[in-house]
């Protein structure tokens, strides 16, 4: 399988990573709004039931854990959002016939900290659902910390790859 | 402080363009350039060889190293 161009890998990659990025903009535009939405539900639910009172932390109604599970939604579709795009960018400059450039380095640095504040948002997410209650899945992964490992150490050679690169290319 | 090239020099007294050096020598006016203008990283000891056969010099009367 060729390395660029089209039927390549990395044109199938940028496809899958386009549509991805598409439903999770869907994704987190309906997070965002039921983020927003959430506080005032028990004030809307009155408004069209015509009950003066409702109990938000009945069973029915909205508890404070449910805007944590959202928010942990919301952080975690952004986290997804910014290394999809990233990925994106690090394909485009692949297609072009130049990924190793101190950008692509900076690129999986940044992609790195972002699921490490992923996984980071994971545990206070976690520790807030211990606090409130709430539905959030706070299982520790030792795959996942090792691919953030692995995508560091990429931005490191990634990093000593462009400065080889440049040197050659300045080499006479 | 650093390595200075004065390939622009040379080329000068010998009268030569940097067409004609680059045809001669067997590299691009692109890297020439890059040689010429002192952003150059490295030179290959083929390259520098080329040049001070062409340029009839020796490598010290391109290249000199500046304290300051």
């Amino acid at each position: 399988m060729r390395a660029i161009g089209k039927g390549s890998l990395a044109s199938i990659l940028a496809v899958g990573l386009h549509v991805t990025r598409i439903i999770l903009w869907i994704a987190l535009g309906g997070v965002a709004i039921a983020m927003a939405v959430i506080p005032f539900v028990p004030f809307l639910v009155g408004a069209f039931t015509g009950s003066d009172h409702v109990d938000i932390n009945g069973d029915g109604g909205i508890e404070l854990s449910d805007f944590f599970e959202v928010a942990y939604a919301f952080v975690t579709f952004a986290v997804m959002l910014f290394v999809v795009n990233r990925l994106l960018e690090i394909l485009k400059t692949l297609r072009f016939g130049s990924p190793f450039v101190k950008e692509n380095a900076d690129r999986f640095r940044s992609l790195g900290y972002a699921l490490l504040i992923g996984e980071g948002a994971k545990f206070v997410f976690g520790f807030l659902s211990l606090v409130f209650d709430a539905d959030i899945d706070i299982n520790f992964s030792v795959i996942t910390w090792l691919a953030i490992i692995a995508v560091l150490v990429l931005a490191e050679v990634f990093r000593e790859g462009a400065r080889m690169k440049e040197e050659q290319d300045l080499t006479v | 402080m650093g390595i200075s090239v004065k390939l622009d020099r040379v080329m000068l007294d010998r009268g030569m363009s940097l067409t004609e050096l680059s045809e001669r020598v067997g590299v691009t006016i692109a890297n020439l350039s890059i040689l010429k203008t002192g952003k150059a990283k490295a030179i290959r000891f083929s390259t520098l060889e080329a040049i001070c056969k062409e340029l009839d010099c020796q490598p010290g009367d391109i290249l000199s190293f500046d304290e300051q």
